[in-house]
This record gives C-alpha cells, structure tokens and sequence, in this order.
C-alpha cells in the first residue's frame, strides 16, 4: 500500500484496469473448465496437443504447475475440487458428468487423473476410475515417489514405503 | 531414556519453569490446581505432540499470551535429543509446530522420538469401559513406536469419515463412491489390522506374566485380538455393502476393533470384579512399557498422573515394582506415600517447582 501511494496516479489507475479487466475477460474454458480469456482455451483450440489424453485436475492452478514441467501435451479437465462429503461435497458439486460426457464425445484413450496423494484426492481418482471403466477408457494415476535430488534418508518413512510398492525393473 | 531438561514459556499456567528432572522417580506432590497434572501433560506432549487431556488445545496456551512453548533435552539410547513442541494461537484456531535437534519437522516426524506409557485415572476404565478406549491404548502405544502405523491411522480416519459422511446422507448417494471409498480403506485397513495383531500377540503375553504374579497362577487372564474384519479386508467390505448401505453407517473395519480380556475364558469386562479389572488394568500398563521397551531397546517415560489415590498403596507399590528397571518416572500426588522408595520429590504450588 505504501508503495502505490508513492507512485503516480497514472500507475494506480494502470492496476486498477487490469483488476477490472482481470475479472471482464478471463474466465472459464467451456470444454475444460481451466482459466482462459479465448472459450475454448488455447489448449482445448491446439490441434497440435494430443487431443487422446485428458489430464483430469483438482484446481485451475494445478494446470499451470503440469504445464511448467513441459512434459505433457495432452488436454485438461479442471474438476473444481476433490469429493469430500464432511465437507458436502459430492461428485455433482464438481464437474464430473461434464469429464464423464467428454470422454464419451472426444473418446480419449487415456485419462490422467492428477489429484493431489491424500485422501480426498485419492478417492477422488479412485472414483473416476470405477465411474470411467464402462466406457474402457484407460485410467491412470500420477506416480508415487521419491522427490527428485531427494535423499533416501530424508524421505519420511510412507514416501519410501509407497515408493518401494511402486518399484519398477530397471 | 530420560528427559534431563525441560523448559515451558506460557503453558497452561505457567509463565515460564525451568525445570531440571531427576532420574529414576519424580514425584510431584502438591494441593489440587497448581500445576501437577499440567507439567505432566506437558512431558507426554514432548514424546506424543498430543495432550492426554485437553479437549480444546487453546487451553494449553496461557491466558492473555498467543504462544506456549514446551522444551527438552533427553538422553536416548542414540544420544542427545532436543525437542520443541510449539503451540500458536490464530484466527482459525491453534497451530502446532515441532522441532527436532533445532530442524522444524511435521508432526509424524517428531512423534515418538521420545516414548511414553501415561496412566491416567481414565485409564482404569480399560478393561471395564467401551471399544474406544482399548484402541486407543493400542493406538497411542503404536503410533509412538512406528511413523508409519500413525500415517496409516491417520489416513484410515479421515477416509472413514468421509465415507462416513457420505452413508449418513451429507451428500446424494452414490454407490460408485462408496466402493472408491472401501478401495481406498483396504491398504491402511490391512496395515493397521496387522499392526495391532503383531503388538497384542507380544501385549498378551507380557501381561498374562504380570497378572499371574500379582494374582497367583490359578487365574489365567488372556488377552486376544478381536479384528474388524478377521479375515480379508476387500471380502469384508464388499460383503457388507448393502447393510452399510441400509443401516447408513460403516460396520466394518479396524475402526471397531477390540482388544478382549478373559480370565478363564470368561470376560472380565462383563464377569470381573473390580479388583481383578483393576488389576488387569496395571498388567496391560506394565506390559505396554515392556513390549515398547523390548522393540526399542530404549526404557520408554512413565507418566503417572493422580493414579496413586485411585489405587490402594499396595496395588500402586506393586505396580511401580513391576516396571522392572525403568530409567525415569514421573508422579502425581496430593499426599506423599511413604513407601515409594528412593525418589526425587518436588513440591508444586501456584505453578512454581521447587525441589524437596
């Protein structure tokens, strides 16, 4: 605050457009739901991204955090949340019929499902799951592991004991 | 293992205590409401992270002040450790910090770096009281021994109480959910299940020793494992479904376990009277020192708090010569015993520790 009141009054009128603007024109992609000024987004409108992986995630943010790793080229399915009945939320609070309709309309073969690795979110995919297998759709889930750089002995003993469960052959 | 410094800054009531342990038995003595039970609480916290009795934990911090703060250095069978336990008062209610060796860890981190048995008065309820209690004394007992037995209680709670809500109706039901939920409760389920079997198996057997010696060997007591399910947990919870489902609530689970108690084959619960319970009670408390002893290689704290006028002397005098070779233990009392022994004896009044 202090800082804006020592800048000119060009400034302060520069951050309040942007504010007005910020709530006028971004909003949420129609097919994906991810935070978009276009409907639909650029990555719903790429026919360079492979349109046979939808990549299903909690938040809008958590589309962002994939993104940055640059190591997925699939789409989005931003479900506004995780289930979580103590707090009454159940699958028709979130965007689950939209995820279930897409995939009967896109027919991916693949949906990653990107929840976070605690409860709610493990129920959450683990719902998607039994929810998507009629339609034969492979459903997969972010792997558990050690954090890169990590140090064996830092890791705290359910990371270690999940990773060794998710062992793999070299 | 043994605390050798334990230092408090705006716990409960006090403002700040120094407070320099003897090894082998403190006793604390002193009228009602000065502080006894309170630098107990603290101590159990220092192994546990978690009061044995606070029902809100905006109690521990001292009125007026925003932040309690509970020190100390133990020697343990590794050495020298240095634990905090940091309580702060917010908006949204309280938030608890740790630290180990002066390195701020989570929670799971710093539970049972150092290990306690507490008896509480609430404790001589264990044989004649309900379910809860009994896993509860398993849990508290497991938890200090193994991170990963609390992460998969931990775990296993919160998806109960999610499926919980969702079979009372807190949202529309859904059967694909329910089953999501009993997937996901098949892992910890399985884990915790196998946990107890393993530590009751060692439990039992410890404490049916203690009881013959105290009673004579013409009573046998046993203590089994009652699991929830006995048997595969997926079976179990599929098979159970549509009663779940009619009843709307779970009905399977280690989250209604029970630990049982027979002398004779008969239950002590139901047929025991009161000195057999009571007497049940001290063995599983002695056992539980001895097994966590015996898979730590490190004599666990004892914690007795206001046990001694529950108990007649002899049942108390008994029980404290049973913990065969403990390094510290730590007493309540408003009235000093004669007969405890060799033992440091500090006076507590208004909050203030003074060595006898």
């Amino acid at each position: 605050m202090f800082h804006l009141l020592n800048r000119p009054r060009a400034d302060a009128d520069a951050l309040a457009d942007a504010i007005v603007a910020l709530k006028e024109r971004v909003r949420l992609c129609s097919r994906c739901f991810a935070i978009t000024e276009d409907d639909p987004c650029t990555t719903c409108s790429d026919v360079r991204r492979n349109a046979a992986m939808i990549c299903v995630v909690a938040e809008a943010k958590d589309v962002f955090a994939i993104e940055r790793t640059s190591a997925y080229d699939g789409r989005y399915h931003v479900l506004g949340g995780l289930i979580s009945p103590m707090d009454g939320i159940g699958p028709s609070q979130l965007r689950v019929r939209e995820l279930v309709d897409r995939v009967s309309a896109e027919s991916p073969t693949e949906i990653i499902v990107a929840t976070n690795p605690n409860a709610e979110g493990e129920a959450t995919a683990l719902y998607l799951s039994r929810l998507l297998a009629p339609s034969g759709v492979n459903v997969t889930r972010l792997a558990y592991g050690l954090p890169i750089g990590g140090d064996l002995d830092y890791a705290d003993e359910n990371t270690l004991a999940r990773a060794i469960e998710g062992r793999r052959t070299l | 293992m043994r605390l050798e410094h334990v230092r408090l800054a705006d716990f409960r009531n006090y403002e700040s205590l120094d407070f320099p342990p003897a090894s082998g038995l403190n006793v604390f003595v002193g009228p009602n409401a000065q502080g006894k039970s309170n630098l107990l609480e603290a101590l159990a916290m220092l192994a546990t992270g978690k009061s044995f009795r606070a029902h809100r934990e905006s109690e521990l911090i001292r009125s007026g002040t925003e932040r309690a703060e509970i020190g100390g250095e133990a020697r343990i069978a590794a050495g020298e450790i240095r634990l905090r336990c940091t309580i702060v008062r917010t908006p949204a209610g309280t938030r608890k910090s740790f630290e180990v060796n002066g390195g701020s860890v989570g929670f799971a981190r710093f539970l049972g770096r150092a290990r306690v048995v507490t008896f509480v008065p609430a404790d001589l309820q264990l044989v004649s009281g309900g379910p809860a209690l009994r896993r509860s004394f398993l849990n508290g007992a497991l938890a200090q021994l193994s991170p990963v037995y609390y992460r998969d209680l931990a775990l296993y709670q919160k998806v109960v109480g999610q499926k919980s809500a969702l079979l009372r109706g807190a949202i529309a039901p859904d059967r694909d959910l329910l089953l999501a939920y009993n997937d996901e409760l098949v892992r910890p389920a399985t884990a915790l299940i196998a946990a107890r079997r393993a530590f009751v198996d060692e439990l039992a057997a410890a404490t049916a020793a203690i009881y013959g010696r105290w009673r004579g060997t013409r009573e046998r007591l046993g203590v089994t494992y009652a699991p929830n399910p006995d048997g595969d947990v997926g079976e179990a919870l599929a098979a159970a479904v549509e009663s779940e489902l009619r009843r709307r609530s779970t009905l399977v689970g280690p989250h209604r376990d029970d630990l049982r108690l027979l002398v004779d084959g008969t239950s002590l619960a139901a047929f025991g009277s009161q000195g057999q319970q009571r007497t049940a009670v001290l063995a599983l408390k002695v056992a539980e020192y001895d097994v966590m002893r015996a898979r730590t290689g490190d004599a666990p704290i004892l914690l007795l708090d206001d046990v001694l006028s529950e108990l007649d002397a002899e049942r108390a005098g008994g029980f404290l010569g049973a913990v065969e070779g403990f390094e510290q233990a730590f007493l309540t009392t408003t009235e000093l015993p004669r007969d405890l022994g060799a033992a440091a004896t500090w006076s507590i009044h208004a909050a203030t520790v003074t060595r006898c």
